[in-house]
Protein backbone atom coordinates (compact mmCIF):
# COMPACT_ATOMS: atom_id res chain seq x y z
CA UNK A 1 0.00 0.00 0.00
CA UNK A 2 2.91 2.19 0.38
CA UNK A 3 2.82 5.06 -2.50
CA UNK A 4 6.49 5.51 -1.97
CA UNK A 5 8.53 5.10 -5.32
CA UNK A 6 12.48 5.61 -4.19
CA UNK A 7 15.10 5.13 -2.07
CA UNK A 8 15.21 8.58 -1.33
CA UNK A 9 11.73 9.18 -1.25
CA UNK A 10 11.81 6.53 1.32
CA UNK A 11 14.23 7.85 3.46
CA UNK A 12 12.73 11.09 3.71
CA UNK A 13 9.73 9.26 4.79
CA UNK A 14 11.28 7.28 7.40
CA UNK A 15 12.77 10.40 8.76
CA UNK A 16 9.28 11.64 9.21
CA UNK A 17 6.94 10.44 11.63
CA UNK A 18 9.52 9.71 14.49
CA UNK A 19 7.18 8.44 17.81
CA UNK A 20 9.24 10.71 19.83
CA UNK A 21 9.14 13.47 18.21
CA UNK A 22 5.61 13.29 17.64
CA UNK A 23 5.02 12.57 21.27
CA UNK A 24 7.43 16.38 21.31
CA UNK A 25 4.53 17.97 19.25
CA UNK A 26 1.46 16.27 21.56
CA UNK A 27 2.87 17.76 24.56
CA UNK A 28 3.51 21.15 23.19
CA UNK A 29 0.17 21.76 21.40
CA UNK A 30 -1.11 19.85 24.91
CA UNK A 31 0.79 22.58 27.10
CA UNK A 32 -0.12 25.47 24.45
CA UNK A 33 -3.67 24.71 24.84
CA UNK A 34 -3.71 23.78 28.21
CA UNK A 35 -5.67 20.62 27.46
CA UNK A 36 -6.72 16.90 27.97
CA UNK A 37 -5.97 13.62 26.63
CA UNK A 38 -2.58 13.19 26.35
CA UNK A 39 -2.68 9.51 27.62
CA UNK A 40 -5.52 8.93 24.53
CA UNK A 41 -2.79 10.58 22.10
CA UNK A 42 0.34 8.32 23.31
CA UNK A 43 -1.25 5.08 23.02
CA UNK A 44 -1.94 5.24 19.28
CA UNK A 45 1.10 7.32 18.37
CA UNK A 46 2.71 4.08 16.99
CA UNK A 47 -0.10 2.95 15.29
CA UNK A 48 -0.87 5.87 13.56
CA UNK A 49 3.48 6.70 12.75
CA UNK A 50 2.84 3.25 10.71
CA UNK A 51 -0.40 3.84 9.11
CA UNK A 52 0.66 7.37 7.41
CA UNK A 53 4.06 6.02 6.79
CA UNK A 54 3.36 2.88 5.39
CA UNK A 55 0.03 2.39 4.24
CA UNK A 56 -2.05 5.60 3.99
CA UNK A 57 -2.11 7.00 0.66
CA UNK A 58 -2.71 10.17 -0.32
CA UNK A 59 -2.51 11.03 -4.19
CA UNK A 60 -0.74 14.60 -4.30
CA UNK A 61 -0.08 14.60 -0.50
CA UNK A 62 -3.56 16.11 -0.71
CA UNK A 63 -5.41 15.34 2.69
CA UNK A 64 -8.62 15.66 0.71
CA UNK A 65 -7.44 13.79 -2.78
CA UNK A 66 -10.50 12.18 -4.27
CA UNK A 67 -8.20 8.70 -4.49
CA UNK A 68 -7.04 8.30 -0.74
CA UNK A 69 -7.49 5.64 1.64
CA UNK A 70 -9.52 6.68 5.18
CA UNK A 71 -8.09 6.92 8.25
CA UNK A 72 -11.15 7.30 10.81
CA UNK A 73 -10.65 8.63 14.04
CA UNK A 74 -13.50 6.79 15.91
CA UNK A 75 -12.07 7.79 19.01
CA UNK A 76 -11.44 11.47 18.83
CA UNK A 77 -10.00 11.47 22.13
CA UNK A 78 -6.75 11.30 20.15
CA UNK A 79 -6.84 13.60 17.92
CA UNK A 80 -3.52 15.17 19.21
CA UNK A 81 -1.58 11.88 17.88
CA UNK A 82 -3.46 12.59 14.38
CA UNK A 83 -2.70 16.48 14.49
CA UNK A 84 1.11 15.52 15.32
CA UNK A 85 0.88 13.13 11.97
CA UNK A 86 -0.47 16.26 9.82
CA UNK A 87 2.17 18.55 11.08
CA UNK A 88 5.03 16.09 9.93
CA UNK A 89 2.98 15.84 6.60
CA UNK A 90 3.30 19.80 6.25
CA UNK A 91 -0.60 19.78 6.69
CA UNK A 92 -0.48 21.73 9.90
CA UNK A 93 2.05 24.28 10.78
CA UNK A 94 3.65 25.16 13.89
CA UNK A 95 1.54 28.14 14.55
CA UNK A 96 -0.98 25.44 14.70
CA UNK A 97 0.89 23.79 17.20
CA UNK A 98 1.33 26.80 18.90
CA UNK A 99 -1.76 28.56 18.80
CA UNK A 100 -3.71 25.09 20.08
CA UNK A 101 -7.07 26.00 21.38
CA UNK A 102 -6.36 29.93 21.57
CA UNK A 103 -9.61 31.53 20.41
CA UNK A 104 -10.88 31.35 17.19
CA UNK A 105 -8.69 28.36 16.17
CA UNK A 106 -9.61 25.78 13.68
CA UNK A 107 -8.24 22.93 15.55
CA UNK A 108 -10.70 21.12 17.94
CA UNK A 109 -9.94 19.11 21.26
CA UNK A 110 -11.88 16.07 19.57
CA UNK A 111 -11.82 15.02 15.75
CA UNK A 112 -13.98 17.51 13.39
CA UNK A 113 -13.96 16.48 10.03
CA UNK A 114 -13.73 20.40 8.66
CA UNK A 115 -10.43 19.73 9.03
CA UNK A 116 -8.68 18.79 6.22
CA UNK A 117 -7.02 15.59 7.14
CA UNK A 118 -9.58 14.16 9.53
CA UNK A 119 -12.62 11.80 8.29
CA UNK A 120 -15.01 12.17 10.81
CA UNK A 121 -16.07 14.27 13.60
CA UNK A 122 -16.05 12.18 16.35
CA UNK A 123 -15.73 12.20 20.53
CA UNK A 124 -18.99 11.09 20.93
CA UNK A 125 -18.34 7.62 20.65
CA UNK A 126 -19.45 4.89 18.65
CA UNK A 127 -20.21 7.17 15.64
CA UNK A 128 -16.59 7.06 13.99
CA UNK A 129 -16.66 3.16 13.21
CA UNK A 130 -20.07 3.62 11.28
CA UNK A 131 -19.32 6.66 9.14
CA UNK A 132 -16.19 4.33 8.01
CA UNK A 133 -18.23 1.70 6.84
CA UNK A 134 -20.29 3.32 5.35
CA UNK A 135 -17.25 4.76 3.05
CA UNK A 136 -15.94 1.45 3.27
CA UNK A 137 -19.03 0.27 1.53
CA UNK A 138 -19.15 3.18 -1.14
CA UNK A 139 -15.55 2.65 -2.11
CA UNK A 140 -16.17 -1.10 -2.56
CA UNK A 141 -19.03 -0.29 -4.62
CA UNK A 142 -17.18 1.93 -7.12
CA UNK A 143 -15.06 -0.60 -7.12
CA UNK A 144 -11.76 1.03 -6.41
CA UNK A 145 -9.11 -0.14 -4.41
CA UNK A 146 -8.84 2.57 -1.42
CA UNK A 147 -9.21 1.39 2.14
CA UNK A 148 -10.53 2.59 5.21
CA UNK A 149 -8.81 2.12 8.90
CA UNK A 150 -10.84 2.92 11.99
CA UNK A 151 -9.20 3.49 15.10
CA UNK A 152 -11.43 2.57 18.17
CA UNK A 153 -11.27 2.61 21.78
CA UNK A 154 -11.38 -0.06 24.13
CA UNK A 155 -13.99 1.53 25.83
CA UNK A 156 -15.19 2.93 23.10
CA UNK A 157 -16.50 -0.94 22.65
CA UNK A 158 -19.07 -0.51 24.98
CA UNK A 159 -21.00 1.61 22.60
CA UNK A 160 -23.63 -0.48 20.61
CA UNK A 161 -23.51 1.18 16.79
CA UNK A 162 -19.96 -0.46 17.06
CA UNK A 163 -21.36 -4.20 16.91
CA UNK A 164 -24.12 -2.84 14.75
CA UNK A 165 -21.48 -2.38 12.08
CA UNK A 166 -19.25 -4.34 12.46
CA UNK A 167 -22.50 -7.26 11.74
CA UNK A 168 -22.91 -5.14 8.57
CA UNK A 169 -19.21 -5.03 8.04
CA UNK A 170 -18.90 -8.77 8.05
CA UNK A 171 -22.68 -9.39 5.76
CA UNK A 172 -21.66 -7.42 3.05
CA UNK A 173 -17.97 -8.69 2.86
CA UNK A 174 -16.14 -5.39 3.53
CA UNK A 175 -12.73 -6.44 2.98
CA UNK A 176 -11.38 -2.71 2.62
CA UNK A 177 -12.27 -1.74 6.08
CA UNK A 178 -9.92 -2.38 8.69
CA UNK A 179 -11.14 -2.29 12.67
CA UNK A 180 -7.87 -1.07 15.30
CA UNK A 181 -8.67 -1.16 18.59
CA UNK A 182 -6.66 0.91 20.82
CA UNK A 183 -6.79 -2.21 23.64
CA UNK A 184 -5.39 0.38 26.31
CA UNK A 185 -6.91 -1.11 28.91
CA UNK A 186 -8.60 2.04 30.56
CA UNK A 187 -11.79 4.12 29.82
CA UNK A 188 -12.66 7.54 31.49
CA UNK A 189 -13.28 6.23 35.02
CA UNK A 190 -11.16 3.03 35.41
CA UNK A 191 -9.65 0.04 33.76
CA UNK A 192 -12.22 -1.91 31.26
CA UNK A 193 -11.96 -4.33 33.25
CA UNK A 194 -13.83 -2.84 35.95
CA UNK A 195 -15.72 -0.58 34.39
CA UNK A 196 -17.54 -3.08 31.82
CA UNK A 197 -15.11 -6.24 30.75
CA UNK A 198 -14.70 -7.26 27.16
CA UNK A 199 -13.77 -10.58 27.25
CA UNK A 200 -12.19 -11.92 24.15
CA UNK A 201 -11.69 -9.34 21.70
CA UNK A 202 -10.42 -11.20 19.51
CA UNK A 203 -12.54 -14.02 19.61
CA UNK A 204 -15.51 -11.99 19.73
CA UNK A 205 -14.46 -10.37 16.29
CA UNK A 206 -13.50 -13.26 14.93
CA UNK A 207 -17.14 -14.72 15.76
CA UNK A 208 -18.34 -11.56 14.35
CA UNK A 209 -16.55 -12.65 10.73
CA UNK A 210 -13.30 -10.47 10.93
CA UNK A 211 -9.99 -11.51 10.04
CA UNK A 212 -8.06 -10.82 13.06
CA UNK A 213 -4.87 -9.99 14.53
CA UNK A 214 -3.71 -9.04 17.85
CA UNK A 215 -0.15 -7.35 17.98
CA UNK A 216 2.05 -4.90 20.50
CA UNK A 217 0.91 -1.43 19.53
CA UNK A 218 3.85 0.08 20.18
CA UNK A 219 6.14 -2.63 17.77
CA UNK A 220 6.20 -0.03 14.69
CA UNK A 221 7.50 -3.18 13.11
CA UNK A 222 5.27 -5.91 14.53
CA UNK A 223 2.02 -3.53 14.00
CA UNK A 224 3.46 -2.71 9.77
CA UNK A 225 3.53 -6.58 9.43
CA UNK A 226 0.27 -7.26 11.09
CA UNK A 227 -1.36 -5.24 8.82
CA UNK A 228 -0.09 -6.24 5.76
CA UNK A 229 -0.90 -9.89 6.98
CA UNK A 230 -4.49 -8.59 7.63
CA UNK A 231 -5.16 -7.49 3.90
CA UNK A 232 -3.01 -10.40 2.36
CA UNK A 233 -5.53 -12.74 4.04
CA UNK A 234 -9.38 -13.71 4.72
CA UNK A 235 -10.83 -12.90 1.53
CA UNK A 236 -14.03 -11.40 1.61
CA UNK A 237 -13.66 -10.65 5.45
CA UNK A 238 -13.16 -6.93 7.39
CA UNK A 239 -10.27 -6.70 9.32
CA UNK A 240 -9.44 -6.48 13.19
CA UNK A 241 -6.79 -5.76 14.47
CA UNK A 242 -6.15 -5.66 18.18
CA UNK A 243 -3.55 -3.76 19.17
CA UNK A 244 -2.25 -4.24 22.79
CA UNK A 245 -1.13 -0.10 24.29
CA UNK A 246 -0.08 1.73 27.18
CA UNK A 247 -2.31 4.51 27.85
CA UNK A 248 0.01 7.29 28.02
CA UNK A 249 3.00 5.59 26.77
CA UNK A 250 6.27 7.03 26.30
CA UNK A 251 6.29 9.42 29.36
CA UNK A 252 7.07 6.62 32.29
CA UNK A 253 5.18 9.19 34.80
CA UNK A 254 1.88 8.95 32.69
CA UNK A 255 2.12 5.60 31.55
CA UNK A 256 -1.29 3.75 32.59
CA UNK A 257 -1.76 6.10 35.14
CA UNK A 258 -5.63 7.31 34.25
CA UNK A 259 -5.40 10.72 35.89
CA UNK A 260 -3.30 11.61 32.77
CA UNK A 261 -6.64 11.25 30.73
CA UNK A 262 -7.80 14.48 32.20
CA UNK A 263 -4.75 15.80 33.96
CA UNK A 264 -2.90 19.44 32.45
CA UNK A 265 0.26 19.79 32.11
CA UNK A 266 2.51 22.53 34.56
CA UNK A 267 5.42 24.10 33.36
CA UNK A 268 6.77 21.62 35.62
CA UNK A 269 5.64 18.36 34.53
CA UNK A 270 5.98 19.52 30.76
CA UNK A 271 9.69 20.16 31.23
CA UNK A 272 9.75 16.38 33.10
CA UNK A 273 7.63 15.20 29.88
CA UNK A 274 9.83 16.46 27.46
CA UNK A 275 13.12 15.34 29.48
CA UNK A 276 11.71 11.87 29.33
CA UNK A 277 10.76 11.67 25.40
CA UNK A 278 15.16 11.63 25.16
CA UNK A 279 14.79 13.98 22.30
CA UNK A 280 18.59 15.32 21.60
CA UNK A 281 18.73 18.80 22.78
CA UNK A 282 15.17 19.18 24.03
CA UNK A 283 15.86 19.87 28.03
CA UNK A 284 13.61 23.21 28.21
CA UNK B 1 -49.28 9.29 -1.32
CA UNK B 2 -47.42 6.19 -0.68
CA UNK B 3 -47.45 5.34 -4.45
CA UNK B 4 -46.62 8.99 -4.93
CA UNK B 5 -43.63 8.13 -2.77
CA UNK B 6 -42.35 4.82 -4.15
CA UNK B 7 -42.87 6.23 -7.74
CA UNK B 8 -40.75 9.22 -7.10
CA UNK B 9 -37.78 7.17 -5.42
CA UNK B 10 -38.09 5.07 -8.51
CA UNK B 11 -37.65 7.80 -10.34
CA UNK B 12 -34.93 9.42 -8.74
CA UNK B 13 -32.90 6.59 -8.88
CA UNK B 14 -33.27 5.65 -12.55
CA UNK B 15 -32.00 9.05 -12.96
CA UNK B 16 -29.01 9.23 -10.66
CA UNK B 17 -27.17 5.70 -10.16
CA UNK B 18 -25.70 7.42 -6.86
CA UNK B 19 -28.78 7.48 -5.43
CA UNK B 20 -29.30 4.62 -2.82
CA UNK B 21 -32.35 3.19 -0.51
CA UNK B 22 -31.12 2.28 3.21
CA UNK B 23 -34.09 0.86 5.10
CA UNK B 24 -33.87 -0.48 9.08
CA UNK B 25 -35.83 -3.29 8.08
CA UNK B 26 -38.69 -1.58 7.25
CA UNK B 27 -41.09 -0.98 4.57
CA UNK B 28 -43.12 -4.10 3.75
CA UNK B 29 -44.75 -3.97 0.02
CA UNK B 30 -43.29 0.29 -0.04
CA UNK B 31 -40.52 -0.48 -2.14
CA UNK B 32 -41.59 -3.83 -4.17
CA UNK B 33 -40.94 -0.84 -7.11
CA UNK B 34 -37.84 -0.06 -6.21
CA UNK B 35 -36.11 -3.71 -5.38
CA UNK B 36 -37.59 -4.90 -8.71
CA UNK B 37 -36.38 -1.85 -10.70
CA UNK B 38 -33.14 -0.57 -8.90
CA UNK B 39 -32.41 -4.16 -6.96
CA UNK B 40 -28.44 -3.39 -6.28
CA UNK B 41 -29.05 -0.17 -4.46
CA UNK B 42 -31.62 -1.45 -2.17
CA UNK B 43 -29.74 -2.15 1.64
CA UNK B 44 -31.68 -3.24 4.25
CA UNK B 45 -28.99 -2.25 7.37
CA UNK B 46 -30.50 -4.44 9.80
CA UNK B 47 -32.43 -3.37 13.10
CA UNK B 48 -29.71 -1.29 13.51
CA UNK B 49 -30.59 2.50 12.72
CA UNK B 50 -27.81 4.36 15.01
CA UNK B 51 -25.36 2.29 12.38
CA UNK B 52 -27.36 3.06 9.48
CA UNK B 53 -27.84 6.65 9.37
CA UNK B 54 -23.72 6.36 10.43
CA UNK B 55 -22.98 4.52 6.93
CA UNK B 56 -25.72 6.80 5.16
CA UNK B 57 -22.70 9.51 5.74
CA UNK B 58 -20.19 7.49 5.29
CA UNK B 59 -21.98 6.53 1.73
CA UNK B 60 -22.55 10.37 1.14
CA UNK B 61 -18.95 11.37 2.01
CA UNK B 62 -17.96 9.10 -1.32
CA UNK B 63 -20.29 10.43 -3.61
CA UNK B 64 -23.61 8.58 -3.11
CA UNK B 65 -27.38 10.08 -2.31
CA UNK B 66 -28.48 7.92 0.36
CA UNK B 67 -32.18 7.60 1.04
CA UNK B 68 -32.69 6.58 4.84
CA UNK B 69 -36.12 4.98 5.58
CA UNK B 70 -37.39 4.51 8.68
CA UNK B 71 -40.66 4.68 11.10
CA UNK B 72 -40.08 8.38 12.38
CA UNK B 73 -39.86 6.98 16.09
CA UNK B 74 -36.62 5.78 14.54
CA UNK B 75 -35.50 8.29 12.12
CA UNK B 76 -35.07 10.72 13.32
CA UNK B 77 -36.20 10.00 16.88
CA UNK B 78 -33.67 7.09 17.58
CA UNK B 79 -30.86 8.98 15.21
CA UNK B 80 -31.41 12.32 16.00
CA UNK B 81 -27.30 12.23 17.74
CA UNK B 82 -26.20 10.63 14.52
CA UNK B 83 -28.10 12.66 12.27
CA UNK B 84 -26.42 16.25 14.06
CA UNK B 85 -23.13 15.20 13.92
CA UNK B 86 -22.89 12.56 10.95
CA UNK B 87 -24.59 14.31 8.78
CA UNK B 88 -25.67 17.72 9.54
CA UNK B 89 -22.79 18.67 10.48
CA UNK B 90 -21.08 18.49 7.45
CA UNK B 91 -23.91 19.42 5.02
CA UNK B 92 -24.05 15.73 3.69
CA UNK B 93 -26.72 14.93 1.47
CA UNK B 94 -28.69 12.57 2.96
CA UNK B 95 -32.63 12.40 2.91
CA UNK B 96 -34.33 11.13 6.31
CA UNK B 97 -37.61 9.37 5.12
CA UNK B 98 -39.64 9.11 8.52
CA UNK B 99 -42.70 7.38 7.99
CA UNK B 100 -45.81 6.70 9.99
CA UNK B 101 -45.22 9.91 12.11
CA UNK B 102 -47.73 11.27 14.36
CA UNK B 103 -50.52 8.23 15.27
CA UNK B 104 -50.32 6.58 12.52
CA UNK B 105 -49.30 3.93 14.83
CA UNK B 106 -51.83 4.34 17.04
CA UNK B 107 -52.81 0.39 18.51
CA UNK B 108 -49.17 -0.20 18.94
CA UNK B 109 -48.46 2.89 21.62
CA UNK B 110 -45.80 5.55 22.72
CA UNK B 111 -42.52 3.43 21.20
CA UNK B 112 -43.95 3.61 17.74
CA UNK B 113 -45.74 7.30 17.90
CA UNK B 114 -43.92 10.01 16.72
CA UNK B 115 -45.27 13.86 17.65
CA UNK B 116 -41.33 15.41 18.96
CA UNK B 117 -39.77 14.78 15.14
CA UNK B 118 -40.63 17.77 13.73
CA UNK B 119 -39.22 19.83 17.13
CA UNK B 120 -35.94 17.87 17.01
CA UNK B 121 -34.93 17.76 13.25
CA UNK B 122 -36.12 21.64 13.26
CA UNK B 123 -33.17 22.48 15.95
CA UNK B 124 -30.46 20.67 14.19
CA UNK B 125 -28.33 23.55 11.61
CA UNK B 126 -28.03 22.78 8.13
CA UNK B 127 -31.51 20.32 8.33
CA UNK B 128 -34.20 20.59 6.16
CA UNK B 129 -37.58 19.86 7.04
CA UNK B 130 -40.69 18.50 4.91
CA UNK B 131 -43.90 17.14 5.79
CA UNK B 132 -46.20 16.47 3.01
CA UNK B 133 -49.57 16.87 2.82
CA UNK B 134 -51.13 14.74 -0.28
CA UNK B 135 -49.75 12.43 -2.75
CA UNK B 136 -49.20 15.70 -5.05
CA UNK B 137 -47.38 17.56 -1.90
CA UNK B 138 -44.80 14.41 -1.76
CA UNK B 139 -44.04 13.84 -5.29
CA UNK B 140 -42.71 17.66 -5.05
CA UNK B 141 -41.15 17.15 -1.74
CA UNK B 142 -38.93 13.98 -3.24
CA UNK B 143 -37.77 15.97 -5.65
CA UNK B 144 -37.06 19.05 -3.64
CA UNK B 145 -35.04 16.82 -0.83
CA UNK B 146 -33.09 15.02 -3.91
CA UNK B 147 -32.00 19.04 -5.37
CA UNK B 148 -31.49 20.38 -2.21
CA UNK B 149 -28.29 18.45 -1.79
CA UNK B 150 -28.08 18.20 1.33
CA UNK B 151 -29.75 17.07 4.81
CA UNK B 152 -32.97 17.09 4.31
CA UNK B 153 -35.75 15.39 7.22
CA UNK B 154 -39.05 14.26 4.85
CA UNK B 155 -41.91 13.57 6.96
CA UNK B 156 -44.42 11.12 6.49
CA UNK B 157 -47.89 10.84 8.13
CA UNK B 158 -50.84 9.68 8.05
CA UNK B 159 -51.25 8.94 4.15
CA UNK B 160 -55.00 8.05 3.41
CA UNK B 161 -56.38 11.33 4.10
CA UNK B 162 -56.92 12.82 0.23
CA UNK B 163 -55.82 15.09 -1.59
CA UNK B 164 -55.75 18.84 -0.43
CA UNK B 165 -54.67 20.11 -4.14
CA UNK B 166 -55.96 20.06 -7.45
CA UNK B 167 -53.23 18.91 -9.26
CA UNK B 168 -49.59 18.54 -9.49
CA UNK B 169 -46.80 21.14 -7.87
CA UNK B 170 -44.02 22.09 -10.34
CA UNK B 171 -41.78 23.12 -7.94
CA UNK B 172 -42.14 23.17 -3.89
CA UNK B 173 -39.85 25.88 -2.72
CA UNK B 174 -38.17 25.45 0.39
CA UNK B 175 -40.29 27.69 3.50
CA UNK B 176 -43.47 28.58 0.97
CA UNK B 177 -46.90 28.39 2.28
CA UNK B 178 -49.57 27.41 -0.27
CA UNK B 179 -52.89 28.68 0.02
CA UNK B 180 -55.69 25.82 -0.84
CA UNK B 181 -58.51 27.56 -0.01
CA UNK B 182 -59.75 31.46 0.07
CA UNK B 183 -62.34 32.08 2.23
CA UNK B 184 -63.67 35.17 4.55
CA UNK B 185 -61.08 37.95 5.34
CA UNK B 186 -62.55 38.61 8.87
CA UNK B 187 -61.58 35.08 10.18
CA UNK B 188 -58.55 33.74 11.13
CA UNK B 189 -56.79 31.69 8.77
CA UNK B 190 -55.82 28.32 9.14
CA UNK B 191 -52.33 26.94 8.42
CA UNK B 192 -51.43 23.32 8.76
CA UNK B 193 -49.31 21.02 7.78
CA UNK B 194 -48.84 16.73 6.60
CA UNK B 195 -52.11 15.09 7.49
CA UNK B 196 -54.14 18.20 9.21
CA UNK B 197 -54.27 19.79 6.16
CA UNK B 198 -57.29 17.68 5.10
CA UNK B 199 -58.92 18.63 8.66
CA UNK B 200 -57.69 22.37 8.43
CA UNK B 201 -60.03 21.81 4.91
CA UNK B 202 -63.23 20.54 6.53
CA UNK B 203 -63.01 22.83 9.47
CA UNK B 204 -62.68 26.02 6.91
CA UNK B 205 -65.90 24.75 4.63
CA UNK B 206 -67.78 25.28 7.47
CA UNK B 207 -66.73 28.24 8.80
CA UNK B 208 -65.55 29.43 5.49
CA UNK B 209 -62.30 30.56 6.32
CA UNK B 210 -58.93 30.64 3.84
CA UNK B 211 -56.38 27.98 4.71
CA UNK B 212 -52.49 27.38 3.91
CA UNK B 213 -50.36 24.34 3.85
CA UNK B 214 -47.27 24.43 5.03
CA UNK B 215 -45.31 21.43 3.09
CA UNK B 216 -42.01 22.76 4.29
CA UNK B 217 -41.35 23.36 7.62
CA UNK B 218 -37.52 24.85 7.60
CA UNK B 219 -36.46 26.69 6.56
CA UNK B 220 -39.81 28.58 6.47
CA UNK B 221 -40.38 31.80 4.73
CA UNK B 222 -40.73 34.64 7.07
CA UNK B 223 -42.06 36.89 4.38
CA UNK B 224 -44.66 34.39 3.62
CA UNK B 225 -45.81 33.88 7.15
CA UNK B 226 -45.84 38.22 8.15
CA UNK B 227 -47.85 38.45 4.44
CA UNK B 228 -50.50 35.56 5.83
CA UNK B 229 -50.29 36.99 9.16
CA UNK B 230 -50.96 40.33 8.20
CA UNK B 231 -54.07 39.17 5.65
CA UNK B 232 -55.62 37.08 8.36
CA UNK B 233 -56.74 40.60 10.73
CA UNK B 234 -58.22 37.89 12.70
CA UNK B 235 -55.27 36.11 13.80
CA UNK B 236 -53.97 32.43 12.77
CA UNK B 237 -54.35 29.11 14.09
CA UNK B 238 -52.04 26.53 13.36
CA UNK B 239 -53.09 22.64 12.96
CA UNK B 240 -50.34 19.45 13.02
CA UNK B 241 -50.25 16.01 14.48
CA UNK B 242 -47.44 16.60 16.62
CA UNK B 243 -46.17 17.84 19.62
CA UNK B 244 -47.58 21.93 20.37
CA UNK B 245 -43.72 22.36 21.48
CA UNK B 246 -41.49 22.88 18.92
CA UNK B 247 -43.51 22.31 15.25
CA UNK B 248 -45.20 23.92 13.09
CA UNK B 249 -47.24 26.58 15.99
CA UNK B 250 -43.90 26.99 17.28
CA UNK B 251 -42.33 28.01 13.98
CA UNK B 252 -45.00 30.12 12.91
CA UNK B 253 -45.34 32.26 16.29
CA UNK B 254 -41.31 32.32 16.43
CA UNK B 255 -41.62 34.40 13.25
CA UNK B 256 -44.63 36.41 13.77
CA UNK B 257 -43.90 37.45 17.68
CA UNK B 258 -40.97 39.16 15.94
CA UNK B 259 -42.07 40.96 12.76
CA UNK B 260 -46.07 40.67 12.51
CA UNK B 261 -47.65 40.38 16.16
CA UNK B 262 -50.53 38.05 15.94
CA UNK B 263 -53.15 36.17 18.19
CA UNK B 264 -51.70 32.56 17.03
CA UNK B 265 -54.26 29.23 18.62
CA UNK B 266 -51.74 26.80 18.34
CA UNK B 267 -53.57 23.44 17.67
CA UNK B 268 -51.26 20.31 17.91
CA UNK B 269 -50.36 17.61 20.31
CA UNK B 270 -50.68 18.66 23.95
CA UNK B 271 -47.39 18.31 25.95
CA UNK B 272 -48.25 14.41 26.88
CA UNK B 273 -47.94 10.66 25.70
CA UNK B 274 -51.05 8.69 24.74
CA UNK B 275 -53.22 7.36 27.61
CA UNK B 276 -55.01 4.69 25.46
CA UNK B 277 -54.92 2.77 22.08
CA UNK B 278 -57.30 2.92 19.30
CA UNK B 279 -58.33 3.70 15.71
CA UNK B 280 -56.22 6.82 14.22
CA UNK B 281 -59.15 8.78 14.81
CA UNK B 282 -59.79 7.94 18.41
CA UNK B 283 -56.13 9.13 19.27
CA UNK B 284 -56.78 12.58 17.46
CA UNK B 285 -59.66 12.37 19.54
CA UNK B 286 -57.87 11.77 22.89
CA UNK B 287 -55.81 14.76 21.85
CA UNK B 288 -58.27 17.21 20.62
CA UNK B 289 -56.93 16.93 17.37
CA UNK B 290 -60.01 15.96 15.94
CA UNK B 291 -63.03 17.94 13.96
CA UNK B 292 -65.50 18.39 16.17
CA UNK B 293 -62.91 19.26 19.09
CA UNK B 294 -60.68 21.77 17.28
CA UNK B 295 -63.79 22.78 15.37
CA UNK B 296 -64.99 24.21 18.97
CA UNK B 297 -61.54 25.65 19.92
CA UNK B 298 -61.73 27.64 16.61
CA UNK B 299 -65.12 29.03 17.50
CA UNK B 300 -64.40 30.14 20.47
CA UNK B 301 -61.09 31.77 19.22
CA UNK B 302 -63.19 33.76 16.38
CA UNK B 303 -65.61 34.81 19.43
CA UNK B 304 -62.68 35.58 21.83
CA UNK B 305 -61.27 37.69 18.58
CA UNK B 306 -64.82 39.44 18.00
CA UNK B 307 -65.54 40.25 21.74
CA UNK B 308 -61.69 41.90 21.96
CA UNK B 309 -61.99 44.04 18.47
Amino acid sequence: MSSVATPQAQARVEQRFAPARMRRTVLEMAYAGSTVHIACAFSIIELVTVLYRNHLRYPGNDPRAEGRDYLVLSKGHGVMAQYACMHELGWLNDSHIQGYFKDGSELKGLSDSRVAGLEVTSGSLGHGFSVGVGIAMGLKRKGTDQTVYAIVGDGELNEGPIWEGALVAAHHRMDNLMLIVDKNGFQAMGTTDDVLALGDLSAKFTSFGFETLEVDGHDEAAVDAAIRQLWATGEGKPKALIARTVKGKGVPFMESDNRWHYTRLNPQTFAEAIDALGLPGAST
Amino acid sequence: MREAFSNALVRLALADPKVLLLTGDHGYALFDEFRKRCPDRYINAGIAEQNMVGMAAGLARVGFRPFVYGLAAFVPIRTVEQIKLDIAHDNLPVVLLGDGAGFVYSHLGTSHQSTEDIACARAIPNLEVLSPADRFEMTASMYRAYVANGPVYLRMGKSDRGDVHAGPIDTLSPGLLIQVRTGRADLPGLIATGSMVRTALDLAQQRDMSVWSAPSLKPLSADDVCAVARACAAGLVTLEEHSVLGGLGAAITEITSERAPARVLRIGVPDRFSDHCGTHAYLLREHGLDAENAGARIDAFIQNAALAS
